[in-house]
Protein backbone atom coordinates (compact mmCIF):
# COMPACT_ATOMS: atom_id res chain seq x y z
CA UNK A 1 0.00 0.00 0.00
CA UNK A 2 2.44 2.62 1.19
CA UNK A 3 5.01 2.44 -1.49
CA UNK A 4 6.32 5.79 -2.62
CA UNK A 5 8.02 8.45 -0.49
CA UNK A 6 5.08 10.70 -1.31
CA UNK A 7 2.67 8.29 0.32
CA UNK A 8 4.87 8.09 3.39
CA UNK A 9 4.92 11.87 3.60
CA UNK A 10 1.14 12.03 3.28
CA UNK A 11 0.63 9.51 6.05
CA UNK A 12 3.15 11.29 8.27
CA UNK A 13 1.52 14.67 7.71
CA UNK A 14 -1.97 13.35 8.28
CA UNK A 15 -0.84 11.55 11.44
CA UNK A 16 0.91 14.65 12.75
CA UNK A 17 -2.17 16.74 11.93
CA UNK A 18 -4.38 14.36 13.84
CA UNK A 19 -1.93 14.32 16.74
CA UNK A 20 -1.95 18.11 17.07
CA UNK A 21 -5.70 18.21 16.69
CA UNK A 22 -5.84 15.76 19.58
CA UNK A 23 -3.42 17.89 21.60
CA UNK A 24 -5.67 20.89 21.01
CA UNK A 25 -8.68 18.97 22.32
CA UNK A 26 -6.80 17.69 25.36
CA UNK A 27 -5.43 21.16 26.01
CA UNK A 28 -8.85 22.77 25.92
CA UNK A 29 -10.04 20.22 28.44
CA UNK A 30 -7.05 20.28 30.77
CA UNK A 31 -5.92 23.88 30.90
CA UNK A 32 -7.38 25.97 33.70
CA UNK A 33 -8.82 29.14 32.19
CA UNK A 34 -9.92 30.92 29.06
CA UNK A 35 -6.56 32.45 28.22
CA UNK A 36 -4.54 29.26 28.54
CA UNK A 37 -7.19 27.32 26.65
CA UNK A 38 -6.98 29.85 23.85
CA UNK A 39 -3.29 28.94 23.60
CA UNK A 40 -4.16 25.33 22.91
CA UNK A 41 -7.02 26.20 20.61
CA UNK A 42 -5.08 28.71 18.54
CA UNK A 43 -1.72 27.02 18.14
CA UNK A 44 -2.23 23.29 18.17
CA UNK A 45 -5.43 23.56 16.21
CA UNK A 46 -3.81 25.70 13.54
CA UNK A 47 -0.92 23.34 13.07
CA UNK A 48 -3.22 20.31 13.12
CA UNK A 49 -5.42 21.74 10.40
CA UNK A 50 -2.47 22.99 8.39
CA UNK A 51 -0.66 19.64 8.46
CA UNK A 52 -3.83 17.84 7.41
CA UNK A 53 -4.36 20.32 4.59
CA UNK A 54 -0.75 19.86 3.51
CA UNK A 55 -1.42 16.13 3.29
CA UNK A 56 -4.46 16.90 1.15
CA UNK A 57 -2.43 19.17 -1.09
CA UNK A 58 0.22 16.52 -1.67
CA UNK A 59 -2.42 13.88 -2.33
CA UNK A 60 -3.89 15.96 -5.13
CA UNK A 61 -0.48 16.54 -6.63
CA UNK A 62 0.04 19.63 -8.75
CA UNK A 63 -2.97 21.47 -10.05
CA UNK A 64 -5.60 24.03 -9.21
CA UNK A 65 -6.91 22.01 -6.26
CA UNK A 66 -3.52 22.16 -4.64
CA UNK A 67 -3.36 25.90 -5.13
CA UNK A 68 -6.76 26.23 -3.50
CA UNK A 69 -5.66 24.06 -0.62
CA UNK A 70 -2.62 26.23 -0.13
CA UNK A 71 -4.91 29.26 -0.03
CA UNK A 72 -7.01 27.55 2.63
CA UNK A 73 -3.84 26.93 4.55
CA UNK A 74 -2.85 30.58 4.36
CA UNK A 75 -6.29 31.67 5.51
CA UNK A 76 -6.05 29.33 8.48
CA UNK A 77 -2.81 31.04 9.44
CA UNK A 78 -4.40 34.45 9.21
CA UNK A 79 -7.80 33.79 10.76
CA UNK A 80 -6.99 31.43 13.64
CA UNK A 81 -4.74 33.79 15.58
CA UNK A 82 -7.13 36.63 14.83
CA UNK A 83 -10.04 34.69 16.30
CA UNK A 84 -8.00 33.73 19.38
CA UNK A 85 -7.03 37.35 19.79
CA UNK A 86 -10.64 38.50 19.47
CA UNK A 87 -11.81 36.05 22.11
CA UNK A 88 -9.10 36.83 24.63
CA UNK A 89 -9.43 40.53 24.01
CA UNK A 90 -13.14 40.37 24.70
CA UNK A 91 -12.35 38.47 27.90
CA UNK A 92 -9.76 41.07 28.85
CA UNK A 93 -12.25 43.87 28.20
CA UNK A 94 -14.72 42.15 30.46
CA UNK A 95 -12.09 42.12 33.19
CA UNK A 96 -11.57 38.38 33.41
CA UNK A 97 -8.41 37.76 35.44
CA UNK A 98 -5.90 35.28 34.04
CA UNK A 99 -5.25 32.17 36.05
CA UNK A 100 -1.85 32.07 37.74
CA UNK A 101 0.15 29.51 39.68
CA UNK A 102 -1.06 31.24 42.82
CA UNK A 103 -4.50 29.87 42.07
CA UNK A 104 -3.07 26.39 41.94
CA UNK A 105 -1.28 26.82 45.25
CA UNK A 106 -4.46 28.16 46.74
CA UNK A 107 -6.38 25.18 45.50
CA UNK A 108 -3.80 22.73 46.73
CA UNK A 109 -3.93 24.28 50.15
CA UNK A 110 -7.69 24.05 50.15
CA UNK A 111 -7.41 20.49 49.06
CA UNK A 112 -4.99 19.61 51.82
CA UNK A 113 -7.32 21.13 54.30
CA UNK A 114 -10.21 19.04 53.07
CA UNK A 115 -7.95 16.00 53.02
CA UNK A 116 -6.94 16.57 56.61
CA UNK A 117 -10.55 16.83 57.51
CA UNK A 118 -11.48 13.79 55.50
CA UNK A 119 -8.60 11.30 55.88
CA UNK A 120 -9.79 8.37 53.83
CA UNK A 121 -9.82 10.07 50.46
CA UNK A 122 -7.65 8.45 47.84
CA UNK A 123 -4.43 10.37 47.03
CA UNK A 124 -5.12 11.15 43.38
CA UNK A 125 -4.17 14.78 43.74
CA UNK A 126 -0.91 14.62 41.83
CA UNK A 127 -2.54 14.10 38.47
CA UNK A 128 -4.13 17.51 38.37
CA UNK B 1 -32.97 77.07 17.86
CA UNK B 2 -36.17 78.15 16.19
CA UNK B 3 -39.23 76.00 16.11
CA UNK B 4 -37.37 72.70 16.26
CA UNK B 5 -36.07 73.26 19.74
CA UNK B 6 -37.69 71.66 22.70
CA UNK B 7 -37.66 72.74 26.30
CA UNK B 8 -37.11 69.17 27.35
CA UNK B 9 -33.93 67.61 26.10
CA UNK B 10 -32.58 64.13 26.61
CA UNK B 11 -28.79 63.74 26.61
CA UNK B 12 -27.33 60.24 26.72
CA UNK B 13 -24.01 60.50 28.53
CA UNK B 14 -20.87 58.50 29.12
CA UNK B 15 -17.21 59.31 29.56
CA UNK B 16 -16.13 61.36 26.55
CA UNK B 17 -13.71 64.14 25.77
CA UNK B 18 -16.32 66.52 24.43
CA UNK B 19 -18.98 65.93 27.07
CA UNK B 20 -18.42 69.32 28.69
CA UNK B 21 -19.20 71.13 25.44
CA UNK B 22 -22.22 68.96 24.78
CA UNK B 23 -23.65 69.77 28.20
CA UNK B 24 -23.22 73.47 27.53
CA UNK B 25 -24.88 73.16 24.16
CA UNK B 26 -27.81 71.09 25.43
CA UNK B 27 -28.50 73.47 28.30
CA UNK B 28 -28.39 76.54 26.08
CA UNK B 29 -30.54 74.88 23.43
CA UNK B 30 -33.21 73.98 25.97
CA UNK B 31 -33.05 77.49 27.40
CA UNK B 32 -33.40 79.06 23.98
CA UNK B 33 -36.40 76.92 23.23
CA UNK B 34 -37.96 77.80 26.57
CA UNK B 35 -37.38 81.47 25.88
CA UNK B 36 -38.96 81.26 22.44
CA UNK B 37 -41.91 79.38 23.80
CA UNK B 38 -42.61 81.86 26.54
CA UNK B 39 -42.49 84.76 24.08
CA UNK B 40 -44.42 82.92 21.40
CA UNK B 41 -46.87 81.57 23.95
CA UNK B 42 -47.64 85.20 24.27
CA UNK B 43 -50.20 86.73 26.48
CA UNK B 44 -51.33 83.72 28.43
CA UNK B 45 -47.94 82.88 29.76
CA UNK B 46 -47.14 84.48 33.05
CA UNK B 47 -43.43 84.62 32.36
CA UNK B 48 -40.38 82.50 31.80
CA UNK B 49 -40.48 81.09 35.30
CA UNK B 50 -43.25 78.67 34.51
CA UNK B 51 -41.94 77.47 31.19
CA UNK B 52 -38.44 76.57 32.29
CA UNK B 53 -36.17 74.17 30.47
CA UNK B 54 -35.43 70.65 31.57
CA UNK B 55 -32.34 68.69 30.62
CA UNK B 56 -32.29 64.98 31.28
CA UNK B 57 -28.85 63.40 31.52
CA UNK B 58 -29.23 59.68 31.08
CA UNK B 59 -26.42 57.23 31.66
CA UNK B 60 -27.16 53.86 30.04
CA UNK B 61 -25.43 51.33 32.25
CA UNK B 62 -24.24 49.00 29.53
CA UNK B 63 -23.10 46.21 31.76
CA UNK B 64 -24.85 43.51 33.67
CA UNK B 65 -23.93 43.17 37.28
CA UNK B 66 -24.60 40.56 39.89
CA UNK B 67 -24.77 43.05 42.70
CA UNK B 68 -25.23 46.65 41.57
CA UNK B 69 -24.25 47.98 44.98
CA UNK B 70 -20.79 46.47 44.78
CA UNK B 71 -19.90 47.38 41.24
CA UNK B 72 -17.47 50.31 41.11
CA UNK B 73 -18.75 51.21 37.66
CA UNK B 74 -22.02 52.35 39.16
CA UNK B 75 -20.15 54.64 41.50
CA UNK B 76 -18.24 56.09 38.58
CA UNK B 77 -21.45 56.60 36.62
CA UNK B 78 -23.07 58.38 39.55
CA UNK B 79 -20.01 60.58 39.99
CA UNK B 80 -20.23 61.55 36.35
CA UNK B 81 -23.92 62.40 36.69
CA UNK B 82 -23.21 64.53 39.78
CA UNK B 83 -20.52 66.34 37.85
CA UNK B 84 -22.96 66.97 35.02
CA UNK B 85 -25.43 68.65 37.35
CA UNK B 86 -22.74 71.07 38.45
CA UNK B 87 -21.70 71.74 34.86
CA UNK B 88 -25.26 72.33 33.76
CA UNK B 89 -25.75 74.89 36.50
CA UNK B 90 -22.57 76.65 35.50
CA UNK B 91 -23.47 76.69 31.84
CA UNK B 92 -27.03 77.91 32.19
CA UNK B 93 -27.56 81.48 31.09
CA UNK B 94 -28.42 83.24 34.37
CA UNK B 95 -30.71 85.68 32.55
CA UNK B 96 -32.56 83.00 30.64
CA UNK B 97 -35.34 80.69 31.73
CA UNK B 98 -34.51 78.46 34.69
CA UNK B 99 -33.10 75.05 33.96
CA UNK B 100 -34.05 71.88 35.76
CA UNK B 101 -31.53 69.08 35.57
CA UNK B 102 -32.59 65.47 35.89
CA UNK B 103 -30.15 62.61 35.94
CA UNK B 104 -30.83 58.94 35.60
CA UNK B 105 -28.97 55.68 35.38
CA UNK B 106 -30.96 53.41 33.10
CA UNK B 107 -30.74 49.91 31.75
CA UNK B 108 -29.08 48.43 34.81
CA UNK B 109 -31.26 45.35 34.79
CA UNK B 110 -30.45 44.67 31.16
CA UNK B 111 -27.29 43.75 29.35
CA UNK B 112 -26.85 46.42 26.71
CA UNK B 113 -24.86 45.34 23.74
CA UNK B 114 -26.00 46.61 20.37
CA UNK B 115 -26.92 50.15 19.33
CA UNK B 116 -30.52 48.92 19.30
CA UNK B 117 -30.29 47.97 22.98
CA UNK B 118 -28.98 51.39 23.94
CA UNK B 119 -31.57 53.12 21.78
CA UNK B 120 -34.33 51.01 23.35
CA UNK B 121 -33.58 52.03 26.94
CA UNK B 122 -33.16 55.66 25.91
CA UNK B 123 -36.44 55.58 23.97
CA UNK B 124 -38.20 54.00 26.97
CA UNK B 125 -36.94 56.79 29.17
CA UNK B 126 -38.02 59.41 26.64
CA UNK B 127 -41.46 57.89 26.32
CA UNK B 128 -42.00 57.75 30.07
CA UNK B 129 -41.35 61.45 30.35
CA UNK B 130 -42.76 62.56 27.02
CA UNK B 131 -39.43 63.73 25.61
CA UNK B 132 -38.94 64.20 21.90
CA UNK B 133 -35.50 65.68 21.40
CA UNK B 134 -32.21 63.93 21.95
CA UNK B 135 -28.90 65.76 21.90
CA UNK B 136 -25.97 63.41 21.44
CA UNK B 137 -22.34 64.03 22.13
CA UNK B 138 -20.29 63.49 18.94
CA UNK B 139 -17.68 61.55 20.89
CA UNK B 140 -20.24 59.48 22.77
CA UNK B 141 -19.26 55.80 22.68
CA UNK B 142 -21.51 53.66 24.80
CA UNK B 143 -20.01 50.45 23.48
CA UNK B 144 -16.42 51.04 24.50
CA UNK B 145 -14.15 50.85 21.49
CA UNK B 146 -16.80 49.89 18.97
CA UNK B 147 -18.04 52.87 16.97
CA UNK B 148 -21.76 52.94 17.51
CA UNK B 149 -22.82 56.55 17.39
CA UNK B 150 -24.26 56.52 13.88
CA UNK B 151 -26.28 53.34 14.29
CA UNK B 152 -27.45 54.61 17.67
CA UNK B 153 -28.65 57.86 16.10
CA UNK B 154 -30.40 55.87 13.42
CA UNK B 155 -32.15 53.66 15.96
CA UNK B 156 -33.24 56.67 17.98
CA UNK B 157 -34.73 58.26 14.87
CA UNK B 158 -36.50 55.01 14.14
CA UNK B 159 -38.04 55.28 17.60
CA UNK B 160 -39.56 58.59 16.54
CA UNK B 161 -37.18 60.92 18.36
CA UNK B 162 -35.54 64.02 16.97
CA UNK B 163 -31.80 63.51 17.15
CA UNK B 164 -29.33 66.33 17.12
CA UNK B 165 -25.57 66.09 17.36
CA UNK B 166 -24.07 68.76 19.55
CA UNK B 167 -21.78 71.03 17.51
CA UNK B 168 -18.80 70.95 19.87
CA UNK B 169 -16.00 73.40 19.39
CA UNK B 170 -13.23 70.88 19.26
CA UNK B 171 -13.51 68.96 16.00
CA UNK B 172 -14.41 65.35 16.60
CA UNK B 173 -11.30 63.28 16.26
CA UNK B 174 -13.20 60.18 15.37
CA UNK B 175 -11.37 58.64 12.44
CA UNK B 176 -13.52 58.26 9.42
CA UNK B 177 -14.30 54.75 8.37
CA UNK B 178 -13.81 55.64 4.75
CA UNK B 179 -10.35 56.95 4.16
CA UNK B 180 -9.26 59.16 1.37
CA UNK B 181 -9.01 57.06 -1.72
CA UNK B 182 -7.16 57.31 -4.95
CA UNK B 183 -7.07 55.52 -8.24
CA UNK B 184 -3.97 53.44 -7.58
CA UNK B 185 -5.68 51.88 -4.58
CA UNK B 186 -8.66 51.03 -6.72
CA UNK B 187 -6.52 49.51 -9.46
CA UNK B 188 -4.44 47.49 -7.03
CA UNK B 189 -7.50 46.08 -5.33
CA UNK B 190 -9.13 45.38 -8.66
CA UNK B 191 -6.02 43.62 -9.97
CA UNK B 192 -5.58 41.46 -6.88
CA UNK B 193 -9.27 40.52 -6.80
CA UNK B 194 -9.24 39.70 -10.51
CA UNK B 195 -6.13 37.55 -10.21
CA UNK B 196 -7.60 35.75 -7.22
CA UNK B 197 -10.86 35.11 -9.03
CA UNK B 198 -9.10 33.69 -12.07
CA UNK B 199 -6.88 31.58 -9.86
CA UNK B 200 -9.85 30.01 -8.12
CA UNK B 201 -11.33 29.34 -11.52
CA UNK B 202 -8.19 27.47 -12.48
CA UNK B 203 -6.97 29.99 -15.03
CA UNK B 204 -9.50 28.80 -17.56
CA UNK B 205 -9.24 31.98 -19.55
CA UNK B 206 -12.54 31.71 -21.33
CA UNK B 207 -14.62 34.73 -22.15
CA UNK B 208 -17.13 33.83 -19.46
CA UNK B 209 -14.50 33.60 -16.74
CA UNK B 210 -12.90 36.85 -17.80
CA UNK B 211 -16.22 38.69 -17.87
CA UNK B 212 -17.55 37.41 -14.54
CA UNK B 213 -14.13 37.96 -13.00
CA UNK B 214 -14.07 41.54 -14.16
CA UNK B 215 -17.55 42.17 -12.77
CA UNK B 216 -16.73 40.55 -9.44
CA UNK B 217 -13.39 42.28 -9.08
CA UNK B 218 -14.97 45.57 -10.06
CA UNK B 219 -17.64 45.16 -7.39
CA UNK B 220 -15.12 44.22 -4.74
CA UNK B 221 -12.85 47.09 -5.62
CA UNK B 222 -15.74 49.55 -5.78
CA UNK B 223 -17.12 48.51 -2.40
CA UNK B 224 -13.87 48.15 -0.53
CA UNK B 225 -11.27 50.38 -2.11
CA UNK B 226 -11.67 53.05 0.51
CA UNK B 227 -11.68 50.61 3.38
CA UNK B 228 -9.07 47.96 2.77
CA UNK B 229 -6.15 50.18 1.84
CA UNK B 230 -5.45 53.12 4.06
CA UNK B 231 -2.39 54.48 2.35
CA UNK B 232 -1.21 55.04 -1.16
CA UNK B 233 0.28 51.79 -2.37
CA UNK B 234 3.91 51.93 -3.39
CA UNK B 235 3.92 49.15 -5.91
CA UNK B 236 7.65 49.37 -6.43
CA UNK B 237 8.26 48.43 -2.82
CA UNK B 238 6.09 45.34 -2.93
CA UNK B 239 8.43 42.89 -4.68
CA UNK B 240 11.17 43.53 -2.12
CA UNK B 241 8.71 43.20 0.70
CA UNK B 242 7.31 40.01 -0.79
CA UNK B 243 10.83 38.61 -1.09
CA UNK B 244 11.50 39.37 2.55
CA UNK B 245 8.13 37.88 3.42
CA UNK B 246 9.18 34.73 1.61
CA UNK B 247 12.17 34.57 3.94
CA UNK B 248 9.98 35.28 6.93
CA UNK B 249 7.43 32.54 6.19
CA UNK B 250 9.76 29.54 6.70
CA UNK B 251 11.16 31.14 9.82
CA UNK B 252 7.64 31.61 11.14
CA UNK B 253 6.74 28.05 10.22
CA UNK B 254 9.72 26.79 12.13
CA UNK B 255 8.73 28.88 15.13
CA UNK B 256 5.18 27.58 14.89
CA UNK B 257 6.42 23.99 14.81
CA UNK B 258 8.50 24.66 17.92
CA UNK B 259 5.55 26.36 19.56
CA UNK B 260 3.37 23.37 19.02
CA UNK B 261 5.88 20.87 20.30
CA UNK B 262 6.32 22.90 23.49
CA UNK B 263 2.55 23.31 23.90
CA UNK B 264 2.02 19.63 23.24
CA UNK B 265 4.64 18.80 25.86
CA UNK B 266 3.04 21.09 28.41
CA UNK B 267 -0.49 19.93 27.70
CA UNK B 268 0.31 16.23 27.79
CA UNK B 269 2.66 16.42 30.80
CA UNK B 270 0.96 14.87 33.84
CA UNK B 271 1.81 17.84 36.07
CA UNK B 272 0.66 20.46 33.55
CA UNK B 273 3.77 22.64 34.12
CA UNK B 274 2.36 26.02 33.22
CA UNK B 275 3.04 29.42 34.72
CA UNK B 276 0.78 31.82 32.88
CA UNK B 277 0.92 35.56 33.24
CA UNK B 278 -0.11 38.65 31.34
CA UNK B 279 2.78 40.78 30.11
CA UNK B 280 3.00 44.12 28.42
CA UNK B 281 5.65 45.45 26.10
CA UNK B 282 6.17 48.27 23.69
CA UNK B 283 6.91 46.90 20.26
CA UNK B 284 9.19 48.79 17.93
CA UNK B 285 6.92 48.42 14.91
CA UNK B 286 4.72 51.08 13.39
CA UNK B 287 1.68 51.04 11.19
CA UNK B 288 -1.37 48.82 10.90
CA UNK B 289 -0.01 46.01 8.80
CA UNK B 290 3.30 45.43 10.62
CA UNK B 291 1.53 45.56 13.98
CA UNK B 292 -1.09 43.09 12.78
CA UNK B 293 1.58 40.80 11.40
CA UNK B 294 3.51 40.89 14.64
CA UNK B 295 0.37 40.36 16.74
CA UNK B 296 -0.65 37.32 14.71
CA UNK B 297 2.88 35.95 14.68
CA UNK B 298 3.07 36.28 18.43
CA UNK B 299 -0.18 34.39 18.77
CA UNK B 300 1.13 31.60 16.58
CA UNK B 301 4.46 31.15 18.32
CA UNK B 302 5.63 29.53 21.54
CA UNK B 303 3.26 29.98 24.42
CA UNK B 304 2.37 33.58 23.67
CA UNK B 305 -1.01 35.03 22.80
CA UNK B 306 -1.82 38.61 21.90
CA UNK B 307 -4.64 39.80 24.13
CA UNK B 308 -4.78 43.50 23.41
CA UNK B 309 -2.97 45.91 21.14
CA UNK B 310 -3.25 49.65 21.35
CA UNK B 311 -0.89 51.69 19.22
CA UNK B 312 2.41 50.02 20.03
CA UNK B 313 1.50 48.50 23.39
CA UNK B 314 1.07 44.78 23.28
CA UNK B 315 -0.59 42.84 26.06
CA UNK B 316 0.60 39.31 25.75
CA UNK B 317 -0.61 36.30 27.67
CA UNK B 318 2.30 33.92 28.16
CA UNK B 319 1.88 30.31 29.08
CA UNK B 320 5.33 29.44 30.42
CA UNK B 321 8.36 31.25 31.80
CA UNK B 322 10.52 30.25 28.82
CA UNK B 323 8.00 31.71 26.38
CA UNK B 324 8.27 35.03 28.23
CA UNK B 325 12.03 34.98 27.83
CA UNK B 326 11.71 34.32 24.11
CA UNK B 327 9.22 37.13 23.73
CA UNK B 328 11.43 39.70 25.39
CA UNK B 329 14.42 38.55 23.40
CA UNK B 330 12.45 39.98 20.51
CA UNK B 331 13.40 37.61 17.70
CA UNK B 332 9.96 37.79 16.12
CA UNK B 333 9.70 41.52 16.45
CA UNK B 334 13.04 41.82 14.73
CA UNK B 335 11.93 39.53 11.92
CA UNK B 336 8.76 41.56 11.34
CA UNK B 337 10.81 44.75 11.21
CA UNK B 338 13.06 43.09 8.68
CA UNK B 339 10.09 42.25 6.47
CA UNK B 340 8.60 45.73 6.49
CA UNK B 341 11.52 48.06 6.90
CA UNK B 342 14.56 46.17 5.67
CA UNK B 343 17.72 44.88 7.22
CA UNK B 344 18.73 48.10 8.97
CA UNK B 345 15.63 48.11 11.12
CA UNK B 346 16.36 44.60 12.31
CA UNK B 347 19.31 45.98 14.23
CA UNK B 348 17.10 47.85 16.71
CA UNK B 349 17.71 46.35 20.16
CA UNK B 350 15.35 43.80 21.65
CA UNK B 351 12.52 44.87 23.98
CA UNK B 352 14.55 43.77 26.99
CA UNK B 353 17.57 45.86 25.98
CA UNK B 354 15.35 48.86 25.24
CA UNK B 355 13.65 48.51 28.60
CA UNK B 356 10.28 48.34 26.88
CA UNK B 357 9.31 45.07 28.48
CA UNK B 358 7.38 46.08 31.54
CA UNK B 359 6.33 43.66 34.20
CA UNK B 360 2.85 42.39 33.48
CA UNK B 361 -0.35 43.53 35.05
CA UNK B 362 -0.36 40.27 36.83
CA UNK B 363 3.00 38.89 37.85
CA UNK B 364 2.55 35.21 38.46
CA UNK B 365 5.17 33.66 40.74
CA UNK B 366 7.97 31.52 39.38
CA UNK B 367 7.34 27.84 39.05
CA UNK B 368 8.87 25.96 41.94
Amino acid sequence: MISTPGDVLIVLLAAAGTFFGGVAAVGVLRLPDLYTRAHAASKSDTLGAVLSLAAVAITFGSGVTTVKTVFLLVFMFVTNPTAAHAITRAAHDQGIEPWTTDDRRQREQDRERTRDADRDRSPEVGAE
Amino acid sequence: MGGEGSTEVLVPVGESSTLRNTVAYAVRAAQDAAGVESEGGGEGATGPAESGATVHFVYPAGWRSGDPKDDPRFDRARELLDRLEVWAEEDADPDGPPVTVETALVGRERYLFSPGDFAAVLADYAEDRGLEVVVVDPEYQPGGNAPMLRPLEFELRQAGLTVEEAPVERPARRTRFLGRANLSQFLLLFGVSYAFYLLLGGFALTGFELATGAITAGLVAYLLWRISLTETPHVTRYPLRAARMALYAPYLLWEIAKANLSIAYVVLHPDLPIDPSLERFEAAVWGDLPVTTLANSITLTPGTLTVEVSERSFYIHTLTASSREDLFDGALERAVRFVFYGRDAAAIPSPRERGDSGPGIDDGGEET
